[in-house]
């Protein structure tokens, strides 16, 4: 099948998609209280980017993100680093850190409502925390990744240390850098809605919720479209990055 | 001087752990409110096991179920996207590309539409565990070496048994993968659900008692959880080592497609 | 070289032709317009013979081996094995045995020596007496509980050769089969297989990229020429049978091995 062919079709089935949306609802064939007409959620999508309240959301939530994504990041790059270098380190951590993947951080919240309060410190705690173990996982994996081959034929050169960092470290863990970045910005998301889901009064994961306590289905509904295409974008955003990687790479 | 070994240091550092958390509250350290003594709050989980079973019981349902339906659908839809070369192309990339929105978004709609009972949450939590174990069964079936499969065509193997002589042992190693972080994923989906808006279970005790302040009520629900994924481990693990088998050898690469969705997303 | 000849007896009055293929071409569909692979190819190998197929890289030894496998279809020319026409496997007619461990890594040595069987649905006992007969003639008796990833690379090519000969087909096709060992092994892969070869009568077609291989194994050295692969030269090995390791240090080795190289570099 052509790229073209490929295309087309995905913008068909898209299509069929959003028609069944609209056309589901509004003949009575599904619930236009349970499933908003796709034509109303994008009227009131309008709406609510308009309204001072959403968007003052939307820059808190912004901000909560990128604080944690700032902090989670460097950090748990530098543990997981320290991990992949020190073998006795990494032994000791890496089961650890993979039973600690396993439970939901989710039942920690009650401890950061009761250290930060439910506002923005919170929020990137929560968020930090929830990311931190993935980053911290990656950032060992990506160091691992480097060809002990490259790097002994960079020392048979004579190769200094910060030159083996920057000529070999660098561009061969590149690649997995970016899927960190991808990753990691998929669970601080993640982390920053649930906490503003279960406790807080600003943010866009508050808003929601309480739209869907309040059986708000048309404002619902846009706001998780607005939420779902950021996140997409982003990640397509590296994804596009990797890509352009990966072809010098390979 | 020679060192602990790693797993000596790590059970030392679970013991440790237990002591702070009984220590430090008792000393004062941290008030009780932050962090209630590990003996009281097991004396509360005895206190109150009725309760906290119940709960338990009403959990455990749900992941049951969402657990049926996240392996089930996943590894068909799995198996189907990666099988067909054309769904693969047509899929795979708006599949992946669906990961990234935070899923937790949706549980206001699933509320919304299944009210707060356990429907709710095991839709919410199917949804949560579907797409590692999907993506998984796709990169499985993707990555089989082509040897394996022309070896089959030239000693005759139809397509039947192909698919269930090969296809599916081949694939069984990355499938498990993927029904391990589904799993867990699971679990997670049901807990933070009852968290969220819910009357009943584990997770709605959590924040029940978080309202009320009643700390060692809170950790108590919290052994609960961690005592379940605990469980959960040994059981996959335990699947794992009896497949050690398969998993020795049979992909062409570790590849990084395949251990991609292998990462947990947890929150 | 006369004397020689009189050393393989037997081996030139064979009967029919066990492999046939008559102007054979092949071209891929590739994602920049066609690829011609193969064209003009003529061949006919006799029941019982060895015939090794050398040749630089991508010029159409695989492709061939799939076709004479039923594994893929020419796009013009026939070809007839054990006088019939093969559009699909048939494992009766052709064993095939490929490069890398092609073994399942979820099944024993002997479970994967049985494997075409089972797919025969033949009765457990039988399959599994005669997949043990087949490990002990390429000398693996005891060493069937194994899993593929306990046994080391000349012994899964063994278990390949062994699942490959176990329906016992007229004829054995090899592809690169040693290619992933190291040069010792591969040395007594070769003479091993001699030995299969002699004590079951297969007809074989080998393809290596080793010119000492190919001289050492062959009655006959076909070399090839890339873009589209045609069949370049035809280079009947005289040496007598059973070979022994002494002879690659002859005259008479080096002057046949000097031939198939000569022919191989002038390739473009
Ligand atoms: N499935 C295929 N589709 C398109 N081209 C192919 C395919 N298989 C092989 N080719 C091309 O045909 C030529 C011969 O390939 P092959 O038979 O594998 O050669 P060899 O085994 O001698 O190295 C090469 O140029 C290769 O790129
Ligand atoms: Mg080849």
């Amino acid at each position: 099948m052509s790229t073209a062919a490929v295309i087309l079709i995905r913008i068909g089935l898209l299509a069929v998609f959003l028609g069944a949306w609209e056309f589901l609802p509004r003949t009575g064939i599904v619930n236009p209280m349970l499933l908003p007409p796709l034509s109303l959620v994008i009227d009131t999508l309008f709406d609510i980017l308009g309204r001072g309240d959403f968007r003052e959301a939307m820059l808190v939530t912004t901000a909560e993100v990128l604080v944690a994504f700032i902090i989670a990041v460097p950090l748990g790059g530098a543990i997981g680093v320290l991990a992949a270098e020190h073998a006795y380190f990494g032994a000791i951590f890496r089961p650890m850190l993979f039973y600690v993947f396993s439970i939901p951080k989710s039942i920690f919240l009650p401890m950061f409502i009761l250290a930060f309060g439910i506002g923005f410190e919170q929020k990137v705690a929560y968020a930090t925390f929830s990311t931190i173990f993935i980053v911290i996982m990656s950032a060992s994996a990506a160091v691992e990744s480097v060809k002990a081959d490259y790097v002994l034929v960079a020392q048979s050169y004579g190769a200094t240390r910060a030159q083996i960092l920057r000529r070999i470290y660098i561009p061969s863990m590149m690649p997995i850098l970016l899927e960190t970045l991808r990753i990691s910005m998929i669970f601080n998301f993640t982390g920053v809605m649930i906490a503003e889901m279960y406790a807080s009064r600003t943010g866009v994961g508050h808003m929601i919720a309480n739209w869907g306590e309040n059986f708000m289905l048309p404002q619902l509904f846009a706001g998780v479209v607005v939420l779902a295409v950021a996140a997409m974008s982003f990640n397509e955003l590296v994804r596009y990055m990797e890509a352009r990687c990966s072809t010098w790479r390979s | 001087m020679t060192r602990p070994s790693p797993r000596t240091v790590r059970r030392l550092i679970g013991l440790g752990l237990l002591v702070l958390w009984e220590a430090v509250p008792r000393f004062g350290l941290l008030p009780e409110l932050f962090v209630p003594p590990l003996t009281k709050t097991l004396a509360v989980l005895w206190l109150d096991r009725s309760i906290y079973g119940a709960a338990l019981l009403v959990t455990l349902y749900e992941v049951a179920v969402a657990m049926l339906i996240a392996c089930g659908v996943g590894i068909l839809t799995g198996a189907i996207v990666g099988g067909v070369a054309t769904m693969r192309n047509l899929m795979l990339p708006v599949f992946s590309s669906l990961y990234a929105v935070p899923i937790v978004i949706l549980y206001p709609i699933f509320t919304a539409w299944f009210g707060i009972g356990s429907e709710s949450k095991i839709a919410f939590a199917g949804v949560y565990g579907f797409f590692p174990v999907m993506l998984s069964t796709a990169a499985g079936i993707r990555t089989i070496d082509e040897q394996y499969l022309l070896a089959a065509r030239s000693m005759g193997a139809t397509l039947p048994q192909m698919i269930a002589r090969v296809i599916i042992p081949a694939s069984i190693p990355t499938v498990l993968a993927g029904l391990r972080l589904g799993g867990a994923l699971t679990i997670i989906g049901v807990v933070v659900s009852e968290m969220l808006t819910s009357a009943s279970g584990i997770g709605y005790l959590v924040t029940m008692n978080r309202t009320i302040l009643d700390s060692p009520r809170v950790f108590a629900a919290i052994i609960v959880v961690l005592a379940l994924s605990v469980v959960f481990d040994i059981i996959v693990r335990a699947v794992e080592r009896r497949t050690l088998v398969w998993q020795t050898a049979g992909r062409r690469t570790a590849s990084p497609e395949a251990a991609a969705p292998a990462r947990l997303a947890t929150v | 070289m006369q004397h020689m000849a009189q050393l393989s007896p037997g081996r030139e009055q064979s009967q029919g032709a066990a492999v046939e293929v008559r102007g054979l071409g092949h071209i891929y569909a590739g994602r920049d317009g066609a690829v011609p692979a193969l064209a003009d190819i003529d061949l006919t190998v006799p029941a019982g013979r060895f015939v090794v197929i050398v040749g630089p890289s991508g010029c159409g030894k695989t492709s061939l081996l799939m076709m004479l496998a039923g594994l893929r279809t020419q796009t013009s020319g026939t070809i007839l094995v054990d006088g019939r026409p093969i559009a699909t496997p048939d494992p009766s007619r052709v064993g095939v045995v490929f490069q890398e461990a092609s073994l399942y890594p979820w099944l024993t040595a002997v479970e994967n020596v049985e494997f075409p069987l089972v797919l025969k649905n033949a009765p457990r006992d039988e399959r599994r007496a005669r997949a043990e007969a087949m490990l002990n003639l390429v000398g693996l008796s005891g060493f069937g509980g194994r899993y593929p990833h306990e046994l080391s690379g000349g012994m899964k090519q063994r278990v390949s050769i062994a699942r490959g000969l176990v329906q016992d087909p007229p004829v054995l096709l090899m592809d690169e089969p040693f290619a992933a060992l190291d040069e010792q092994t591969r040395m007594t892969m070769g003479h091993e297989l001699l030995r299969i070869w002699s004590q079951t009568s297969k007809t074989v077609v080998f393809i290596t990229h080793s010119l000492t291989e190919a001289v050492y194994l062959a009655d006959e050295v076909i070399v090839m020429s890339a873009r589209p692969g045609r069949i370049l030269d035809r280079v009947p090995i005289d040496l007598p049978r059973p070979r022994t390791y002494q002879m690659m240090a002859t005259d008479v080795f080096g002057a046949l091995r000097e031939r198939v190289w000569h022919q191989i570099r002038d390739v473009p």
